[in-house]
């Protein structure tokens, strides 16, 4: 292999060494392989392959939650955000922990004691009605798509930088190594290849940035800029923005598809809470690192931010400031880990998609299951194919704006309001998916940069409007309400008897 | 050690059941009793209390960090072990809090489900 073959040369970027990078990206989608298969000898009836039989130790399932949950954004997006904004880009990362705090407050243990697989399951044993069921499939799957896109422009912009191939290439290979792992092992070996990916991707960001720190702490070196300056001439985020943010990946969070299938993999409400709370320490100790590299970056190598593409920032870093065979490897374990990332968020979301897809049009069985993981992976890469790269962070921040537009109403009504009926639910929903997508779309066709801020990040004023809806229509419909509801209400918040006699 | 049924029931399903009393169910229909149903609703609004005072708590600290590092001139910027203060305070300072604020809510909502087990006379 050319040993001097590498990314596009023209940023001036520092270089990552293609035929290392290529190994760690192979070894890593082969120990998926490998634990995925490995999960296959024990995982056997319909309820192993959705929901692992529900007997996975909170701290496998917190390592698991983690790992899917960071995605490119977080591993890519986050650092260069930071690098380019500065502050203004660290409620990125502190939204994304947040988010998870309401999860723990609203949603953790009374959607467990659900007893459902899915959010079609839980909106329509709710709400007693089919028609609510396929609207919520419908957004479901919606959300999980878009979500799947940016992970799949990552890969692409992972696999061009580090080995110089062409960008369909990452792409491609997310979604084979995906579709063979889930159709091979279904929910329980997901959950341990999505716990090694945590820890994978945790030492993939940790090992090179205390390295770095270690090299530039011992020459000495003079930080070439100020942290608070920023390296181009983007303009801050305003307040508004930032709020509207924060509203979106507090609010979008709990209702992600990927997050909420996990939750079912736990015992009872009480350890789907304690769950949540180890989550909350893995993905706190994570998202200080995306921050370091921004912070190291803005004061060593701020050029990075000038190339053009600022989600490379963390895999060029390593290169950049320490270079020689050192650089090489420490780049190439960043590759590693952005990989992983790409994986356990794209695996993620089609168990879960495949899940709604399977129960909802193929009857539940196996065999359904296995077809639709592969429909669910297949057509986001036609997305990702079709659709050029936004910035990572952001995107992602806009799936999020949809998921609370949607998702997050019904559920936090649901599972808190007694009134809320079938109407309402679908009102709301479409509303909220209406507004928030009508928003992105045309952000979307104004292009970036001349988007108006309300139009850029629409959270703020289509969750309100999503709820609002919902409650009004509901009020109106209140004979809707099913008998079924007191209840349901009963066992969503009742705890479980003890387990040993429950089991 | 017999297993948890892992398939969710379609709702045409269970309304076939109905009527036939699984052990679950007569214990449902104990909490289906006007004096159960009492019990449940002072659970469910003391579970919802909590989240909001919890999460409303956590935005008030949120809102405070931006606001501190905006009144106070120069605290942004102050330098603490080389790196600024306001770095430190938005980059790490509020995962504590986060940590915190969940570990208060998962003890006090157990806590209140062990309150509803007494009143509700179950074991």
């Amino acid at each position: 292999m050319n040993r001097e073959h590498c990314g596009p040369e023209r940023h001036g970027g520092a270089r990552v060494n293609a035929g290392i990078a290529i190994a760690a990206v192979t070894v890593v989608s082969l120990a998926t392989a490998v634990i995925g298969f490995y999960g296959l000898r024990i995982s056997r009836t319909t309820g192993d392959f959705y929901v692992a039989s529900r007997t996975v130790r909170p701290w496998w399932n917190a390592s698991a939650i983690g790992g899917e949950y960071l995605s490119a954004a977080s591993f890519l997006g986050v650092a260069g955000l930071i690098l380019l904004s500065g502050t203004d880009a660290l409620w990125f990362p502190v939204g994304y922990t947040a988010g998870y705090l309401m999860l723990l407050l609203f949603v953790a243990a009374p959607l467990r004691r659900s007893g459902a697989y899915t959010i079609p399951d839980f909106t329509e044993s709710r709400l007693g009605s089919r028609t609510v069921r396929r609207v919520t499939s419908l957004v479901v799957v919606m959300v999980g798509w878009l979500y799947i896109v940016p992970q799949l422009h990552g890969a692409a912009l992972t696999i061009h930088i580090a080995t110089g191939l062409p960008s369909w290439v990452g792409s491609v290979a997310v979604v084979v190594v995906v579709c063979l792992t889930v159709v091979a092992g279904g929910m329980r070996s997901i959950t341990f290849v999505q716990a090694f990916q945590y820890w994978l991707k945790l030492t993939a960001l940790a090992v090179p940035i205390l390295f770095i720190v270690f090299v530039l702490a011992g020459h000495g070196a003079e930080p070439q800029s100020l942290p608070a300056v920023n390296p181009t001439g983007v303009a801050p985020a305003g307040p508004y923005q930032n709020v509207s943010l924060l509203v979106a990946l507090l609010f979008g969070t709990l209702g992600l598809p990927h997050v909420l299938v996990r939750f079912y993999t736990n015992p009872d409400g009480h350890s789907a809470r304690r769950t949540t709370l180890i989550v909350l320490g893995l993905l706190s100790v994570f998202y200080l690192f995306p921050t370091a590299y921004g912070l190291v970056a803005r004061m060593y190598a701020p050029d990075l931010a000038r190339s053009g593409q600022p989600d490379a920032m963390v895999l060029r870093l390593p290169g950049e400031l320490v270079g020689g065979m050192p650089g090489d490897l420490l780049s190439a374990l960043v590759v590693a880990g952005a990989f992983a990332a790409f994986l356990s968020t794209t695996s993620g979301l089609v168990v879960s998609l495949a899940g709604v897809i399977s129960q909802d049009v193929l009857g539940g069985s196996v065999r359904g299951f296995r077809l639709a993981a592969v429909v669910s992976a297949v057509v986001p890469l036609g997305f990702a194919f079709m659709t050029g790269s936004m910035a990572l962070a952001g995107s992602v921040g806009l799936v999020f704006a949809f998921t609370a537009s949607t998702v997050c109403p019904v559920l936090l009504l649901g599972i808190w309001w007694r009134g809320l009926t079938d109407a309402g639910a679908i009102a709301g929903m479409v509303t909220g998916g209406l507004l928030c997508g009508g928003a992105m779309i045309a952000g979307a066709v104004a292009g970036s940069g001349q988007t108006p801020a309300w139009l850029a990040q629409p959270a703020a004023w289509s969750v309100p409007a999503a709820f609002a809806v919902m409650v009004i229509v509901s009020r109106a419909t209140s004979h809707r309400i099913p008998g079924t509801m007191p209840r349901i209400m009963t066992r969503l918040h009742t705890p479980e008897r003890p387990l040993a006699t429950e089991r | 050690m017999t297993r948890v049924r892992v398939t969710a029931p379609s709702a045409s399903a269970r309304t076939a059941v109905r009527g036939v009393p699984r052990p679950l169910e007569s214990r449902e229909a104990a909490q289906d009793s006007e004096v159960g149903q009492v019990f449940v609703r002072s659970l469910i609004r003391s579970q919802l209390r909590l989240a909001l005072v919890v999460a409303g708590g956590f935005l008030l600290i949120l809102a405070a960090f931006p606001l501190t590092l905006m009144v106070v001139p120069g605290l942004a910027d102050t330098r603490v072990a080389g790196i600024p203060f306001g770095w430190l305070l938005l980059g790490a300072g509020i995962y504590p809090v986060i940590g915190l604020s969940a570990w208060l809510y998962v003890r006090t909502a157990a806590r209140n489900e062990a309150r509803y087990r007494d009143l509700a006379g179950e074991p």
